[in-house]
């Protein structure tokens, strides 16, 4: 129907406006006023990485691509792509994760042109809106260019096409966030470290943590200003991983100083659990009110507005944390201690290839997973499967720490019914660590309302029933998820890119 | 995809300012329109400041898909396209029931090029025809302005006479007032008359006499464009409101 494109800068005067052919005339309305724009995406940018562009301004948002430009009302009920009013944009974006919350990348002011290439009735043939966009900041001018297209009029609209097009260099929808706003790099919860199999296991540990320690640091202001549940997630996700590091890439540092960093990242993790899980629980919302009959639902809204309130004073104390001076400190000696492989005490396996060192790490915890799992049956104790969720995960951060280091395909293999095991295994953990939380709960918990706390109770007790429930359940997958995961082929994989000997 | 055809077995009494204003008003809300212009006169083509097509002037175009949609021309406002057509369409109502079923090669053809319509608003040209027939069993409903004077009366008793001729469906019609001087005891009591007499058939909303509606000649648009707060311009609102309602 109609096209979009960016031109970097702005339009001048008009220098493409020589004299129309066909018997058509350019008309150009005077610009409008200029008005305060934001540019909207999600943290981790994926309508950017899409090429789409998401622009609140006045009281509209518009969505441009390269196909053409959509329009809606901006008023919405929160900045959660779901919160936006029904609507073409809306439904252009539908595809966005819904727990990530829309933000502005930046600001600046907006001004807009109109123009129509008219024939002799006064007839429009073809239409043309520019958008030129100034940023506050150190960023460039840009010029959006939407053509639309009136049907039957083909000729018009092509004309005023090629005038625009060739108007001025063109930028890509992709790089229009970098070039207005070039302060603030794009994010991504899974930072691409570059080593071979021949760099040492010190040093690819170290980046790799490097790596990690950044992408928890982005996520601190996104913590504090509490945009989203994801920025927290991610921040511990990272900081897990960076502990992982410390913990599965044995023999790289110092044991004594292996100690105190672990020590060091767990100190940074534990003021964020109780948070996380508050989160959690409170994100679930709907599917603990369907887990229970509606008599239950009374006791259930009060404990959900006791965990409301308690997480606005997790929240609360760990933004307070996160600002504090000797918090930064921390986090700015880590960065240090991190910044140079050569400054942390060597341990034995310092210098080994990090690709011998890789396989023999991958390898030994499969051998560790695939042996707890051959001896799982009905009788086996919850703890064994503990046991075989935390080897699983750790197989699983061991081959995406290495990915670069092994074919993409055949590793994308192996992964997918690994996590499909993770996936029942996590479920069956967080049901086990639910139950006891919410047990911990009834029991700590006193308030003044005896009534109240009688509804909370009930419901509390139903809730644990069901969730015990749905962990045998889960448990009861375990078994034939790990002989998916367990095939002939996998395990000929395996052995390929992985055993020693059958690669030397 | 719903039909709305304008008409009146008598001329000059708002057809086509009916068309052009309830098609507007139609796009307006959201909806996505094509106008067909069946009178050899071209007034609702004029109206948008559309030209007459050249290549129309030929009946096989129905058979023709590519022929038709190369025909149809975007207005100057959204969701409004025009079939500035000026011709005798014989296979009328062929072409129409085609254009519904989502099956039909027409409608595909329709779907492809993104010229999927929600409502097709016809302005018929005011004879009872053989196109009049076809119209008057295609439609969904046909929009009737009947101004309130003894002779318009007549015609539309005519109107009504040849549906039950012709074993046509008689509530498709939908009758509204044109052209009314509310300062005309004539036109009060005719209309009194009228709505006692029909029942049901006559809608509430009245389009009244005004030099806005004549100086669409003028502006060459549809009334709400340039009179869109005054008294004409939201008559063919509500007019549209209530159209829609029965559809
Ligand atoms: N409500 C109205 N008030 C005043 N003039 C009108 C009104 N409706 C139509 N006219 C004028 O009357 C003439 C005939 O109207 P038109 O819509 O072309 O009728 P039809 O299509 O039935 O022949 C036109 O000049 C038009 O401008
Ligand atoms: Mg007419």
């Amino acid at each position: 129907m109609a096209e979009c494109f960016v031109l970097s800068g702005s339009v001048g005067d008009l220098p493409w406006a020589e004299a129309p052919a066909g018997g058509l005339r350019l008309v150009s309305a005077p610009e409008a006023e200029a008005v305060d724009f934001a540019l909207l995406d999600c943290f981790d940018r994926p309508l950017t990485g899409s090429g789409r562009v998401l622009i609140e301004a006045g009281a509209e948002l518009t969505l441009l691509t390269d196909a053409g430009r959509l329009a809606q009302t901006a008023a919405r009920a929160g900045n959660f792509p779901g919160d936006l009013a029904p609507g073409p944009v809306r439904t252009a974006i539908a595809d966005l994760p819904f727990l990530r919350s829309l933000l502005a990348l930046g600001r600046g002011r907006m001004v807009e042109q109109r123009l129509a290439l008219l024939d002799d009735q006064d007839k429009t043939q073809a239409r043309a809106r520019l958008w030129r966009l100034e940023p506050k900041g150190r960023g460039v001018a840009v010029t959006l260019v939407a053509l639309q297209r009136l049907r039957g009029y083909d000729a018009a609209y092509d004309q005023l096409a090629r005038r625009l097009r060739g108007a001025g260099p063109h930028l890509p929808l992709t790089a229009l966030a970098a070039t207005l706003f070039p302060g603030c790099p794009p994010y991504s919860a899974k930072p691409v470290v570059p080593f071979t199999a021949d760099s040492a296991a010190r040093s690819t540990a170290t980046a790799l943590i490097a790596a990690h320690l950044a992408v928890a640091r982005q996520n601190e202001a996104g913590v504090i200003a509490d945009i989203d549940t994801e920025f927290l997630h991610d921040y511990r996700v990272a900081l897990r991983k960076v502990r992982s590091i410390l913990s599965l890439f044995k023999g790289v540092y110092d044991p004594a100083l292996t100690d105190e960093l672990k020590r060091a990242f767990s100190d940074l993790m534990a003021p964020t659990g109780r948070l996380r899980d508050l989160d959690v629980y409170l994100l679930d919302r709907a599917f603990y009110f369907e887990l229970l009959p509606d008599r239950l639902h009374p006791g259930l809204e009060a404990l959900f507005a006791l965990f409301a309130a308690e997480r606005e004073r997790q929240l609360a104390g760990l933004s307070r944390r996160l600002r504090s001076k000797p918090y930064g400190a921390e986090m700015v000696r880590l960065q240090a201690v991190f910044a140079d492989p050569e400054r942390l005490v060597s341990g034995p396996a310092a210098d080994l290839p990090v690709g011998d060192f890789a396989r023999g790490l991958i390898w030994k915890r499969y051998r560790k997973l695939c042996r707890i799992a051959r001896e799982i049956g009905p009788e086996t104790p919850d703890h064994e499967i503990h046991m075989l969720r935390i080897n699983g995960k750790k197989l699983r951060y061991l081959m995406e720490f290495f990915a670069p280091l092994f074919p993409g395909k055949q590793m994308a293999k192996l992964i997918k019914p690994l996590k499909r095991l993770q996936d029942t295994l996590g479920r069956f953990n967080d049901y086990s660590v639910q139950q006891s939380s919410l047990a911990q709960f009834v029991e700590t918990h006193h308030a003044a309302d005896r009534v109240a706390d009688l509804a909370i109770a009930q419901s509390l007790g139903a809730l644990i029933a069901v969730l015990h429930q749905r962990q045998l359940e889960e448990r009861a997958r375990v078994q034939s998820h790990f002989a998916d995961f367990d095939s002939p082929a996998t395990r000929e994989t395996f052995r390929k890119l992985f055993h020693h000997e059958a690669t030397a | 995809m719903k039909i709305v055809a304008c008409y009146s077995n008598k001329g000059g009494v708002g057809k086509t300012a009916t068309a052009v204003n309830l098609a507007h008003a139609a796009a307006a809300s959201g909806l996505r329109v094509l106008l067909c212009d069946l009178d050899p006169q071209g007034a609702s083509g004029f109206y948008f400041r559309i030209k007459p097509s050249k290549k129309l002037k030929d009946e096989s175009f129905f058979k023709d898909v590519k022929r038709f949609i190369d025909a149809i021309r975007g207005s100057d406002f959204d969701n409004l396209d025009v079939l500035p057509a000026n011709m005798t369409f014989r296979d009328f109502d062929i072409f129409l029931s085609r254009m519904k079923n989502g099956r039909s090669r027409l409608k595909k053809a329709l779907k492809a090029v993104n010229a999927d319509y929600d409502v097709i608003v016809l302005d018929c040209p005011p004879n009872i025809s053989a196109l009049s027939e076809n119209v008057f069993k295609a439609a969904d409903r046909i929009v009737v302005p009947v101004i309130p004077t003894t002779l318009s009366e007549r015609t539309f008793e005519q109107l009504l006479q040849f549906f039950a001729d012709h074993r046509l469906n008689r509530r498709k019609l939908i009758a509204f007032f044109s052209m009314v001087q509310a300062r005309k005891t004539l036109h009060q009591d005719t209309m009194a008359r009228l709505r006692q007499l029909y029942a049901g058939q006559f809608l509430s909303a009245v389009i009244p006499f005004s030099t806005d509606i004549e100086k669409m000649g003028q502006h060459r648009a549809p009334v709400a464009t340039f009179a869109g707060s005054r008294q004409a311009g939201q008559a063919y609102g509500a007019l549209w409101q209530e159209v829609r309602a029965r559809l």
